[in-house]
């Protein structure tokens, strides 16, 4: 066991390293700055390639080129530099490339501002590209976390060839928290897909145009059976005090945290509380949501957006039960003590 | 071209109150330029930190109409308005002559914003683009970029036991302005007040895009000593690592021939990013620099000649 002090941005670099992944491509953007710059010192300690891009876009087009000729590879940005990546990302989902990236949410719209957010939510569980595509969201909620689901993403990447999101935000890209470095992959999978020579087998094919009619319906037809299957197996959840919660708050990311201590206050002051927190965004965890919201009797979300996850909490209980909501838009943080004033005003 | 008296008795179109560091170029560069043109105009900036330290709401330095675009779209941006301005006065619905001036610094001019940039030069439109290049990306922490020079030291490109810094050399981007046939392109510094101001007025007097890249030192990323911010750029234009000149309709013109040409070891001195580079170890790499700064500059006084 190797404990060491890291920032989020560390944390998911190394835990990017230790899953195999050697080829980084990156650009500066606040509050993601470290990330860069820790890949440009440790990738090439560890042999691998570290790029600095001219831009967002061409950084995702070389981790577009990379993912086809077969590497573990990967991009990290803020929000608006996540926008620009959108047309590549939506091209690795229709050339079912695996790829991960690292979103560390900062306010927007816009040019916002370099302050936490979770205001990317639509664009990271929708899709967020052109096209009728989806990506696996993961929501780290600690600098341990965000180590080990960078790590995890590269597997689930690889497993359904697909881009995979890691979606975090400024507070837990930059604060430093003890880590436990305890994963190491040593075996990286075979990719008979990828796009290495073919003078001994048959030519491979790696693209997202399709123009024969028909092909392209039924590409997605496939695109959306690996969905589904994606739904069923890879959904995540933690959950905190539910058992006897008659209040059930529901909150993903470094807010989920914040809540955890409102949750503590509340049961404090004889609150019933609990917290139930997506761990994976896409697929959103319905079911389990669904089960739980059956024996408590109010629910309560927390974003630091204006209300996005809602959306599927309320595809989850489907309107039966009471739902509310309190969010600060981009640019707030709420703290512990102002959620659990919100709690005791239901 | 106006005297440095009548200069200062211009209305401030860039005031104090702005929030970049003390000894910070671009602050100096804003100032000249917005001094330097008469007619009334219309600012644009790219993302960096003359737009973030401007303009920090609800205050903001700029005494004229100013529009901020993200890194890769102030030629974009300021076509757009441009365009706009054109067709208004086509219809008649504007009389007054408006100039047209972009500020990009060098990650939003040679780099993210290379492909609007070549756009609105090819289009034509009537604008002046000033890129405030301090060599690297400041704003966001002292990443490389492509006009970041050979051996320079930044977060991304850090001298260390095998590497010495930024490895590649700085892109030419005004021989790839000059290869889009406008009107004007030039190179200045802060620290010849007369050159920039003189050069800003020649450019806004041609009906089309023009350009000019400027040399602004960054204390904090270079870092230097704050006092030295003129000193220095004075001194990359005498090492000749920073030629000044223009090209007017595709001629070239040196606009300042050192006396005497210094090593361009003099420049490296002043600037902590550079300190390996100095070290009797790196000798080799200092004299291909040099050799490289002396091919560049032949290459220009040929040039020039013709």
């Amino acid at each position: 066991m190797r404990k060491v002090l890291l920032s989020g941005c560390e944390a998911s670099a190394e835990g990017a390293l230790a899953a195999g992944c050697r080829f980084y491509a990156g650009y500066p953007i606040t509050p993601q700055n470290r990330f860069p710059e820790y890949m440009s010192e440790r990738m090439p300690e560890e042999g691998g390639v570290f790029i600095q891009a001219e831009s967002e876009i061409s950084a995702i087009n070389m981790v577009y080129g990379a993912a086809a000729a077969g590497m573990r590879a990967m991009t990290s940005s803020a929000s608006p530099g996540i926008s620009l990546k959108q047309e590549g990302i939506s091209y690795l989902a229709g050339a079912e490339l695996p790829a991960v990236i690292v979103n560390m949410n900062r306010a927007g719209p816009g040019l916002g501002d370099v302050t936490p957010s979770q205001s990317d939510y639509f664009q990271s569980t929708r899709g967020g590209g052109h096209g009728d595509y989806r990506t696996i969201v993961l929501a780290p909620w600690s600098v341990q976390e965000i180590y080990e689901f960078t790590y995890k993403a590269f597997d689930l990447a690889d497993k359904y060839r697909t881009p995979v999101i890691v979606h975090s935000d400024g507070v837990t890209a930059q604060i430093m928290e003890s880590v436990d470095l305890h994963l190491h992959r040593k075996r990286l999978p075979e990719k008979k897909w990828a796009l290495t020579g073919c003078r001994e087998r048959l030519p491979n094919s790696v693209r997202s145009l399709a123009l024969t009619p028909g092909v392209l319906e039924t590409h997605n037809w496939a695109l959306a059976g690996k969905y589904r299957k994606i739904s069923l197996r890879e959904t995540r959840h933690s959950k905190y005090m539910c058992d006897d919660a008659n209040l059930l708050v529901v909150s993903f990311g470094t807010c989920a945290r914040i809540c955890h201590d409102a949750i503590l206050m509340a049961r404090a002051a004889g609150i019933k509380a609990g917290l139930f927190r997506p761990v994976t965004l896409w697929p959103f965890p319905y079911e389990e949501l669904a089960k739980l919201a059956g024996k408590a009797k109010k629910i309560f979300v927390v974003e630091m957006n204006m209300g996005q996850m809602i959306d599927d909490v309320k595809i989850a209980v489907k309107n039966n039960i009471r739902i509310f909501f309190y969010g600060r838009p981009g640019g707030g943080v709420p703290s512990s003590e102002e959620i659990f004033r919100e709690i005791k005003k239901i | 071209m106006p005297s440095l008296k009548q200069l200062v008795k211009r209305e401030e179109r860039f005031v104090s109150g702005h929030r970049l560091c003390a000894g910070c170029g671009e602050g100096i560069v804003a100032r000249m330029v917005t001094l330097a043109i008469e007619k009334p105009f219309i600012a644009c900036n790219a993302t960096g930190c003359m737009e973030v330290a401007s303009t920090i709401f609800p205050y903001s330095a700029w005494n004229v109409p100013w529009v901020h675009t993200a890194f890769e779209n102030a030629a974009a941006t300021l076509s757009g308005v441009e365009a706009a301005y054109r067709s208004l006065r086509r219809q008649g619905k504007i009389d007054k002559d408006i100039l047209f001036l972009a500020f990009g610094g060098d990650g939003g001019t040679y780099d993210i914003g290379l492909q609007s940039l070549s756009g609105a030069a090819e289009r034509g439109h009537k604008i002046l683009y000033v890129c405030c290049n301090n060599q690297a990306y400041m704003n966001t922490g002292i990443q490389r970029s492509s006009a970041t020079p050979r051996a320079a030291s930044t977060s991304t490109s850090p001298s260390g036991k095998v590497l010495q810094g930024k490895i590649q050399f700085p892109k030419d981007l005004a021989s790839i302005m000059v290869a889009h046939n406008i009107p004007y392109v030039a190179t200045s510094i802060p620290g010849k007040w007369n050159d920039l101001t003189g050069k800003v007025e020649k450019a806004v007097s041609y009906d089309g895009f023009t350009f000019i890249d400027v040399l602004t030192p960054c204390r904090l990323g270079w870092p230097h000593e704050p006092s030295l911010t003129m000193e220095i750029s004075r001194l990359a234009a005498d090492t000749c690592i920073w030629p000044l000149y223009e090209v007017v309709e595709g001629r070239y013109k040196i606009s300042y021939k050192p006396r005497e040409k210094k090593p361009v070891a003099e420049w490296f001195k002043l600037q902590r990013r550079f300190d390996h580079l100095l070290k009797p170890a790196n000798e080799g790499l200092l004299a291909e620099i040099q050799a490289d700064v002396d091919r560049r500059w032949e290459l220009l006084l040929k040039k020039s000649e013709g």
